[in-house]
């Protein structure tokens, strides 16, 4: 009897040693006792932009779904999505999680990026931050904004162009007058230009007939 | 003068190559002795075994325990004071597994098994000699090398195997809650940590220091528990035992560190 309680308790001390290393070593191997999956929470304020079975991905590739969104009141409210991601995926701390669409009509996924500086990886429980909302409703917003920042555009075009058109007409009724006062003033001036050069004339023999006289008597000119 | 301390060098040098020349002999006579394994029936050897290692292994648990959490505690205590010095304090888990997983673990439990087990040994078989049970015992046929050291060595590698990883779970565990009153680290990032600082080379490590310590601990025993030749004897031989044990599990320690990490 005294031996068989020897037996149990040596075989005890051999067995849980062992089978705890095993466990180490499966783990260490890569080898899971859990599920092939882990829940990660992401925290954000509406969950206008992600439902239920809402896509996870990594670079483009489905990692997961949003499998359920709790809603927590304190200390505001605000929601946790919660992503059942695969187990296999390396996920580090102060990853980021970005809400976007997939187009401009596709349905909303979650975009997970590593950080550049690799730390501790994210374990199951983890809880990460939204840190960008674009949702189809904003999207649409946007463009309907866009549209009649357009629309005001193409008025104040058209307004310019119609004082444009006035602005025009009265430079040419300008022009137009501007060319028949120079028209007139040209016409007036020939006349002006004849007289002109007819007294031009006239003065030059005078100073001719001066010019013969002083030749002629210059004492009797300079005291007459 | 230098004519004496030459030939007393030389005699010591004489006398310890007739000691390995001896020891080995006695590495010869167990492996010659497994010819009369067929003669043994495998019940005596299997009680002596389990009677071994309850004594070595599942009896030293509780020292091993307290032992384990005082040092996991003294190695975090210095870590958590000195480590933000340096901006390191999430290396915790590494530390532990090189201090103590590496080298202390392995060596502070051959250690303990040494100074309980192996003094025992020697005491115990010295003293069956000098009561003439072993005289006994061969003369009803019985190899007594066998008889008496095998079950010794096959309970000392199981002991030692199984005490490795208890000392190394309770240190992390004593680690742990040590490391909870200075610095707060969640239970899952803290094992996390250990098992990304642990590699393949740690376990590998670990089991071929287990079989190491565990052959060589109850062989140097049984060699010396086998020389004394009166009752004189039996303390100055289980003292010797014990002494040079340690030192081989130092040597050999050192060698088995530099060979995996060097």
């Amino acid at each position: 009897m005294k031996l068989e309680k020897n037996e149990l308790r040596v075989a005890i001390f051999i067995l849980i040693p062992a089978a705890l290393l095993l466990v180490f070593v499966l783990l260490k191997l890569g080898y899971s006792i859990a599920s092939s999956t882990i829940d990660i929470y992401l925290k954000v304020d509406n969950i206008s932009s992600i439902k239920k079975g809402t896509q996870v991905k990594i670079k483009g590739y489905t990692v997961g779904r949003v499998v359920e969104i709790i809603p927590v009141y304190r200390p505001a409210l605000h929601f946790l999505a919660v992503m059942r991601l695969q187990r296999e995926i390396q996920l580090y701390e102060n990853c980021t999680a970005v809400i976007q669409n997939q187009n401009i009509i596709g349905d909303p996924v979650i975009e997970l990026r590593n950080p550049e500086r690799i730390g501790i990886a994210l374990q199951n429980g983890a809880v990460i931050e939204g840190i960008e909302l674009v949702n189809l409703e904003v999207v649409l917003q946007d463009i309907h904004i866009l549209l009649n920042t357009l629309s005001g555009t193409a008025s104040v075009i058209r307004d310019i162009s119609t004082e444009s058109k006035g602005n025009l007409r009265n430079l040419l009724g300008n022009l137009s007058s501007t060319a028949s006062t120079f028209s007139a003033m040209m016409s007036t001036s020939q006349h002006d230009i004849v007289e002109t050069l007819k007294s031009f004339k006239k003065t030059a023999k005078t100073m001719d007939e001066i010019s013969v006289e002083l030749k002629k008597h210059p004492v009797k000119f300079l005291f007459k | 003068m230098k004519k004496n301390i030459l030939i007393t060098l030389i005699r010591r040098i004489l006398k310890a190559l007739d000691g390995v020349k001896s020891f080995r002999d006695f590495i010869i006579s167990i492996f010659v002795s497994f010819k009369s394994l067929q003669y043994l029936r495998f019940r005596s050897l299997y009680s002596i075994a389990i009677n071994q290692t309850k004594f070595t292994g599942v009896d030293a648990m509780s020292i091993i325990i307290v032992i384990a959490l005082l040092l996991g505690g003294t190695v975090i205590i210095q870590a958590t004071r000195n480590f933000p010095k340096f901006g390191i304090e999430e290396f915790i888990g590494n530390l532990l597994v090189i201090i103590i997983a590496r080298e202390l673990g392995p060596l502070a439990t051959a250690m303990i098994v040494v100074s309980r087990s192996g003094s025992a040994i020697a005491a115990e078989i010295a003293t069956q000699k000098q009561q003439k049970e072993i005289h006994a015992l061969e003369l009803m046929g019985i190899d007594t090398t066998l008889y008496i050291v095998f079950p010794r060595i096959l309970a000392t590698v199981i002991s030692i195997f199984s005490l490795i990883i208890i000392f190394d779970l309770v240190a992390f565990f004593g680690g742990y809650i040590i490391s909870l009153s200075t610095v707060f680290i969640p239970l899952d990032i803290f094992f996390a940590s250990l098992l990304d600082a642990f590699s393949i080379n740690d376990f590998i490590i670990t089991i071929i220091k287990s079989l190491l310590y565990g052959t060589l601990i109850p062989l140097i025993c049984c060699y010396y528990g086998f020389k004394p030749n009166s009752d004189f004897e039996i303390p100055i031989y289980v003292s010797k035992a014990v002494v040079r044990t340690l030192l081989i599990l130092f040597v050999i320690n050192a060698i088995v560190s530099a060979l995996f990490y060097f």
